[in-house]
């Protein structure tokens, strides 16, 4: 091992860095292979400096690119080192680290050196000798350039666990503008093949709890005409259940840049909806623009990247995935850009005030996950309990809840505890107080733990207004010491 | 009421708890070292008896659920100073309520043992994480009575299970590690082989709060079948000790391991190069990287100190 080897492994990190996906779930492999296994949840085996997980070892095979994309550090036109991996010694760079446990497996992805076919069969080469020669049953997860051929593609499925093609921009026009050389249709290729192949394999789970209980693996989830690969090419469409797993186990993502273009919000989350509903992707990752290089089309180089925004996108893609919402519904009359200081599941609450508050105990699952400040966890926790005891308010703390939130839109035992008026000003400026600054009159409401019977049985005499009008939000040590002080954390 | 004093063991605590019953009702559970004699309780030392212990386990089992005799044990390897009597309340409490206890979350005996609980997982799962090998050459002259490495090359997705060892041939091939480091091996043959091709151990020191090391060890010995693994708790000296999907948990003091060559040295370079390389300096987060990883974690993981000093010798 040399310096060569510390430097190739500098260059290609540093470039395959901005490819955000990093999960090691979705397949479950024990006993194979010569070493290593696969955990179905993944793991996470350390946290780099900006706060993301590092589970796998993530490079790209080369970084000598003949595209020209604006955004991206590897473009031809950009002055940037230049390397390259041999496939033995990217496969032994993997398994000398997975031995020594610090990763979970291989991310690998490319450039696109040459063409595409020349670049896949590279990048099959290194994964079939990982596979082969070295015995590796970890996780494997490929990216596939667009373009590329579908025998290829067949072929890293066999060994990769997961498959991803980068969608890299939210619409065709944008597609367009920024990297002219990479096409919709070569792009929406690749992954029809994926899905349709998924199926055959009785392998397509959906997004989260999206199609929960729903089958898949049928003809009519089948996308258009596309080539059948495998042993089934000649007889046509049929699912073969022996072969699940064999192809792309965790499924298929991809990846959309945020902030290069000036698309809303709204039109990036219905562009994953349609992605979750026709490819059934397992998850879409949301990067937000780093401006690595100059371009005249491209936000300015000393621009910050729009982290809250891509933060309240992936709050919103949650919502879409795991808590049955829809795009339409979390955009209402109001704009086409979510409010960057409330979450999405608040502020859909606040708009569609009539349906709340909702009694936990009668409640169905489906109402109870709509409760901001209520996750899965804490739903299961509250119907596993009220089949032998009522839940009462104090429980719901232990349970996990975010009272914080949840106060405001939940009845428990038929008793609301979020203060005495039920308008969404009121409720939208005491949950900002407490996320963001602190004015202790908020917390005089009078009647302290024991509830407040809701207006139509008895209304306090004088009005309290709940909120001072005219708070502001705190700076950061102020307002923890607030916080503290109230017994708040 | 009186003070119980246990020897720390598993079965010990269940004898208490038949004392619980029995004897006389508990007002703290304490082990032999930590007892400090109260004028409100009188004291009295309880002998584990194995008869009694059995007792309050197959009670266990079969009036609350085989879910809560898993949990209880897991709650007996924390770290908690109150421990044993979280565990005694929600064992009578499971005698009264049946198998719905674990649903009663609202319940404060309840909401507390499964508080415990939460932390073992969560510190189980940081084994998973934060364990990190080196590659130590094994001492001249023990190679030769080390039965041989797996050498099926099947593909990885549908090659073969590994051979199942018999008993015998995977306790003794513990054994035979075992002697290696200079512990005393239990009763069994060991199996004169042919001289090994790879002479490697792979060795790791974590210091988990609480007493998961166990709960981590088939991930391990599962994932490298084929190689030998110590996984050495610093702060109880004991190490998970596995070869060939087999594994024990013996007593261990780390003077025995040799220091780590210059080539693992290389390979931890690499990797605190990839890992300092990786992030995305833009949207750096300190914060957000401290509450994943804690303090008491980071002594040992590679990426963070620096890989040139010698970590054995801490």
């Amino acid at each position: 091992m040399n310096e060569n080897l510390m430097t190739k492994l500098q260059i290609l990190a540093d470039s395959a860095k901005y490819d955000v996906s990093c999960s090691s779930s979705g397949a479950s492999r024990h006993g194979a292979g010569r070493m290593g296994s696969a955990h179905m949840s993944g793991i996470c085996h350390t946290w780099a400096a900006d706060g993301r997980c590092v589970s796998l070892l993530k490079v790209l095979f080369t970084n000598n690119c003949v595209y020209n994309c604006a955004y991206c550090v590897n473009r031809r036109d950009n002055d940037f080192p230049r390397a390259s991996f041999e496939p033995e010694e990217l496969a032994a760079l993997t398994i000398e680290f997975y031995r020594r446990n610090y990763i979970e497996g291989l991310f690998l992805s490319s450039a696109v050196e040459v063409s595409p076919d020349f670049t896949a069969e590279r990048i099959l080469q290194s994964l079939t000798l990982l596979r082969e020669a070295y015995g590796f049953a970890g996780y494997i997860h490929a990216k596939i350039i667009p373009g590329v051929s579908p025998e290829l593609l067949h072929r890293i499925g066999l060994v990769a666990d997961r498959l991803s093609v980068n969608i890299e921009l939210p619409s065709e026009e944008s597609l367009h503008r920024f990297a002219p050389q990479k096409q919709a249709r070569q792009i929406f290729a690749p992954m029809r093949q994926i899905t349709n192949t998924l199926i055959e394999t009785n392998a397509l789970k959906g997004p989260g709890n999206m199609f929960k209980g729903k089958k898949l693996n049928t003809a009519e989830h089948y996308l258009g005409e596309e080539r059948i690969m495998g042993p089934s090419a000649s007889a046509g469409f049929h699912v073969d259940r022996k072969r699940k797993g064999t192809f792309a186990a965790a499924g298929q993502t991809t990846q959309m840049i945020i902030g290069a273009g000036d698309e809303t919000d709204r039109s990036i989350l219905t562009t994953s909806e349609k992605l979750y509903r026709t490819f059934k992707m397992k998850r879409v990752y949301y990067s937000a623009y780093i401006p690595v290089v100059s371009s005249p089309i491209l936000p300015d180089r000393a621009s910050a990247p729009p982290l809250k925004r891509e933060h309240r996108i992936y709050q919103a893609d949650w919502l879409l995935r795991f808590y049955g919402f829809t795009s339409a519904e979390l955009f209402g009359r109001g704009g086409d850009n979510l409010d960057p200081d409330l979450d999405p599941k608040v502020t859909w609450a606040l708009r569609n005030l009539d349906r709340f508050p909702i009694e936990v105990n009668t409640a169905s699952y489906e109402m109870l996950l709509r409760i901001p400040g209520i996750g899965d966890i804490s739903a299961r926790r509250i119907l596993r309990q009220r089949r032998f005891a009522a839940v009462r308010f104090d429980d719901l703390k232990k349970m996990g809840v975010v009272l914080k939130r949840a106060k405001y839109f939940l009845l428990c035992c038929g008793r609301y505890y979020g203060g005495h008026r039920f308008d969404p000003e009121t409720i939208r400026n005491g949950i900002l107080q407490l996320e963001n600054g602190l004015q202790l009159s908020m917390f005089d409401t009078g009647s302290g733990d024991a509830g407040t019977i809701l207006p139509g049985q008895q209304t306090p005499a004088e009005p309290v207004l709940g909120y001072d009008q005219n708070w502001k939000p705190l700076p950061e040590g102020e307002r923890l010491e607030k916080l503290s002080a109230a017994g708040m954390v | 009421m009186i003070d119980y004093i246990y020897d720390g063991t598993f079965d010990g605590l269940l004898t208490v708890i038949h004392h619980h019953y029995y004897t006389d009702r508990a007002a703290g559970i304490f082990t032999e070292g930590l007892y400090q004699p109260s004028f409100l309780h009188d004291s009295m030392t309880v002998t584990t008896d194995t008869a009694k212990a059995d007792k309050v386990y197959q009670a266990i089992r079969t009036k609350i659920s085989e879910y809560d005799l898993r949990s209880v044990y897991r709650a007996w390897l924390s770290c908690d100073p109150e421990k044993e009597m979280k565990i005694l309340r929600y064992v009578v409490l499971g005698f009264r309520e049946g198998h719905r206890t674990s649903s009663l979350h609202g319940d404060p005996v309840v909401a507390d043992f499964q508080a415990i609980l939460k932390k073992i997982s969560q510190e189980s799962e940081r084994m998973l994480q934060f364990v990190r090998f080196s590659v130590v050459d094994l001492p001249r002259g023990i190679t030769e009575s080390l039965p041989e490495p797996d050498q099926t090359t099947g593909n990885a997705k549908t090659g073969p299970a590994p051979t199942a060892c018999d008993a015998k041939a995977g306790l003794a091939a513990c054994d035979a590690m075992a002697g290696l480091i200079g512990l005393p091996a239990a009763a069994g043959e060991i199996p004169a082989g042919p001289a090994s091709a790879s002479d490697q151990i792979l060795y790791a020191r974590i210091q988990p709060d609480n007493d998961v090391i166990a709960l981590a060890a088939h991930h391990f010995s599962d994932r490298f079948r084929n190689e030998r693994l110590i996984i050495h708790d610093v702060g109880r000296n004991k190490a998970v000790i596995a070869y060939r999907g087999r594994w024990i948990v013996s007593a261990f003091s780390p003077e025995q391991i040799p220091k780590a060559s210059a080539e693992e040295m290389e390979w931890r370079r690499l990797w605190k190069q990839y890992f300092d390389h990786i992030a995305i300096m833009e949207r750096k987060n300190t914060r957000c990287q401290n509450n994943f990883i804690p303090d008491r974690y980071r002594k040992h993981l590679t990426e963070i100190i620096t890989p040139d000093e010698d970590t054995f010798r801490k």
